[in-house]
């Protein structure tokens, strides 16, 4: 082909993207003209008109390009602002941007039940997503990103479509997901043969916008019912809080939040006391809320961190309180990956007696003297043993002590007594499934049973990964391993890691790193390793093998749980917004 | 009943692996009272786009990843990969490798990103 041709043929592919790029426009008309565009949320910040009306054009209804048509959580709010400074030369100052931040994530946020299926993702719990309709779904967005990414957003029909545009143009490899689905990059192209035989000739990529515009729309009941509720987050008092520390297990005490430089800041003051060793924790910090309801805080411990577990470490804090503001849960995070947290809920103290906790959470059936402590607020000062109430089959025989932050009581339980969870209740307080009644611990479990970890080194931070074995019931049905299981808390095990049979012979388990007495793990060097076949790095998958040390099964050996780990690279791009914490 | 003993170390661990494999099987005949096997998945937020992919292949493990991923690493970063996993060199991060002319030698000086 001569020159001439090859010039006139790029002039006429540039005359085409330029008049697609004209057309992409939110208000631009459509071509096909089918629908009325959607009514917009019109934006009446100054600043954000002023920092982003240059290149977002308001229109009469004060609706800007793009943002008006977009709702968003914090997070959401603040990857886009740093890709606008990265990629589109908007400048602005940290003040400036937290305003922006708040503004939009407020105005343009979601309303709390929107939230509360995906504030895993704030929280960085890792967790099998099943809010994923299919693999088509699954192949065009959580390929590359937690399917929680797109739920973050609320977006018109046209908005969406200019999203997946967005990822085309800066992601080259979004084109393959988007048309190929799983099968992307050589995994096999089955999901699109598939799709054509059956004669539907859609693409992941339409199948995962026909999704998002039908469970993802910009109005919605709940958006309109909160936009209409939402007021300036009444926050400040006094709290009490139960608290999960995967390996280290529960704490209780009070959490004290105090109003803050503005009517949506505060700060905090909690103070936490371990049921396993009665050591306490005592951390500070402030918060932000947003939307009336999504707190974004930090806080830190009053004691050294000396250890990377370490509890007084600094943490980010978030949690998601409920619309009538009487309680919240979330989670407290820190580490590379945010791979260690506290496990929160919260509610508001109140006159009456209140329990909040238990040291302990399974009851043997047949056995007597068990001494159960009771963690709460303003118990009586008389209580005697017919105040107390586990449920049919288990007899309170004394009180032991109390104070009116605790009771210690001694409990028989019957031979007959029918195993599951039970309530415990005191005066008018009820604490819902606080303590689990058993015949036999049928089997334990590894929690989380599928983890990740990172290798890492001084300049690449590890990414570790702490395991708890939790023992269970088989429940009403007889049959282990099904969704009746009686969950009865962590049971003492030896921990060891066992070579999950993948490669022949590359003996992962001598590289991946170690497990330590507590089922912490700590990953390896990363970088190539000289020492293994062709310098690989010390990645591998392993189980992580938990053994009773006192449970046995029907033919009295240990019981053994295991969790599948892999120990992977360092993630380069940490996609994750901990500015919107400060 | 078992007539043949590996006789090497190799032998060995073909008999190894050949016990693990079987013990999958045994525990699928007893669903009873034994666990069930466990099979492997890969947990959220891993890229499973390409084979291998970044921290995890397509089967959820690492036995196809690159040996070492600093060999491969640059091919990534220049072709948008795994761009949700390693710095793109088309729009993001263009200057990422700026400081490490070759990774499997100067990996410590690539820098973690955070967009």
């Amino acid at each position: 082909m001569t020159k001439a041709v090859w010039a006139a043929l790029t002039f006429f592919c540039v005359a085409l993207s330029a008049q697609a790029q004209r057309n992409g426009g939110q208000a631009a008309p459509s071509q096909e003209a089918k629908a009325p565009p959607e009514e917009g949320i019109p934006v009446t910040d100054q600043l954000v008109i002023s920092k982003c009306g240059g290149c977002h054009t308001r229109d009469a209804k004060g609706n800007m390009l793009r943002i008006s048509w977009e709702r968003a959580t914090p997070e959401g709010w603040e990857e886009a602002i740093k890709r606008m400074v990265r990629l589109n030369g908007l400048t602005l100052t940290p003040v400036q941007a937290r305003a922006v931040v708040k503004y939009l994530a407020t105005y343009h946020g979601l309303a709390p039940e929107e939230a509360k299926p995906i504030m895993y993702f704030a929280e960085h719990r890792i967790q099998d997503e099943t809010n994923i309709p299919n693999d088509a779904v699954r192949g065009a967005c959580a390929n590359c990103h937690a399917f929680a990414r797109p739920l973050s957003w609320r977006r018109s029909a046209e908005d969406w479509k200019l999203l997946t545009n967005l990822h085309v143009a800066f992601y080259a490899t979004a084109e393959q997901a988007f048309r190929r689905g799983l099968g992307a990059g050589g995994g096999g192209n089955a999901p699109m043969v598939a799709a054509r035989e059956s004669g539907t000739p859609k693409l992941p990529v339409d199948e995962a916008l026909a999704f998002l515009d039908k469970s993802a729309q910009l109005h919605t009941p709940e958006w309109a019912a909160w936009s209409a509720r939402m007021h300036a987050p009444r926050l400040a008092g006094r709290w009490l809080v139960s608290a999960h520390i995967p390996g280290k297990g529960m704490y209780y005490g009070e959490l004290t939040i105090e109003p803050g430089a503005a009517a949506d800041e505060f700060k905090t003051n909690v103070k936490l006391q371990s049921v396993k060793d009665g050591s306490s924790l005592v951390r500070s910090g402030q918060g932000v809320v947003y939307a009336g309801y999504s707190w974004r805080g930090r806080s830190k411990g009053s004691g050294n961190a000396s250890t990377v577990d370490d509890l007084n470490k600094e943490a980010r804090e978030v949690m998601w309180f409920s619309p009538d503001e009487s309680q919240a849960e979330g989670r407290w995070f820190w580490g590379q990956y945010q791979e260690f947290g506290i496990d929160v809920k919260l509610r508001r103290t109140s006159a009456d007696p209140t329990l909040i906790g238990v040291d302990r959470m399974m009851l043997k059936t047949g056995s007597q003297g068990n001494r159960v402590r009771l963690i709460g607020q303003n118990f009586p000062a008389q209580i005697a043993a017919s105040d107390l109430d586990f449920g049919s089959g288990v007899k309170v025989q004394r009180i032991v002590s109390h104070t009116p932050s605790e009771v210690v009581a001694e409990v028989e339980v019957a031979g007959d007594a029918v195993s599951g969870k039970r309530d415990i209740g005191l005066a008018r307080s009820v604490l819902p499934s606080a303590i689990a009644v058993y015949d036999r611990i049928d089997y334990i479990q590894v929690s989380p049973e599928s983890a990740i970890s990172h290798l890492g080194s001084d300049v690449h931070p590890k990414g570790y990964q702490q395991f708890e074995a939790i023992a269970y019931q088989r429940g009403a049905d007889g049959k282990p391993h099904t969704a009746d299981d009686v969950e009865l808390g962590p049971v003492d095990v030896t921990w060891s890691v066992e070579e999950f049979y993948a490669v022949f012979g590359d003996d992962d388990k001598e590289f991946v790193g170690t497990l330590n007495s507590a089922g912490l793990f700590t990953p390896a060097l990363d970088g190539p390793n000289p020492q293994r076949k062709f310098s690989r790095n010390n990645y591998g998958d392993v189980w992580v093998v938990a053994t009773a040390k006192n449970e046995k099964d029907a033919e009295g050996k240990p019981l053994v749980g295991k969790s599948y780990l892999v120990v992977s690279v360092p993630m380069y791009v940490q996609f994750d917004q901990p500015e919107v914490g400060q | 009943m078992k007539h043949m003993q590996p006789l090497n170390r190799k032998a060995q661990r073909i008999d190894d692996y050949v016990a693990a494999r079987a013990e999958d099987v045994v525990a699928l005949q007893n669903p009873g009272n034994r666990q069930p096997p466990q099979r492997p998945h890969v947990p959220m937020g891993c890229s499973l786009m390409f084979s291998p992919g970044w921290e995890v292949d397509s089967a959820g493990g690492t036995a196809g990843l690159c040996q070492p991923v600093e060999r491969d690493i640059y091919d990534c970063w220049v072709t948008c990969y795994w761009p949700a996993q390693v710095p793109d060199h088309m729009n993001n991060s263009p200057d990422w490798t700026a400081k490490c002319a070759s990774a499997t030698k100067d990996w410590r000086n690539l820098d973690l990103v955070f967009p």
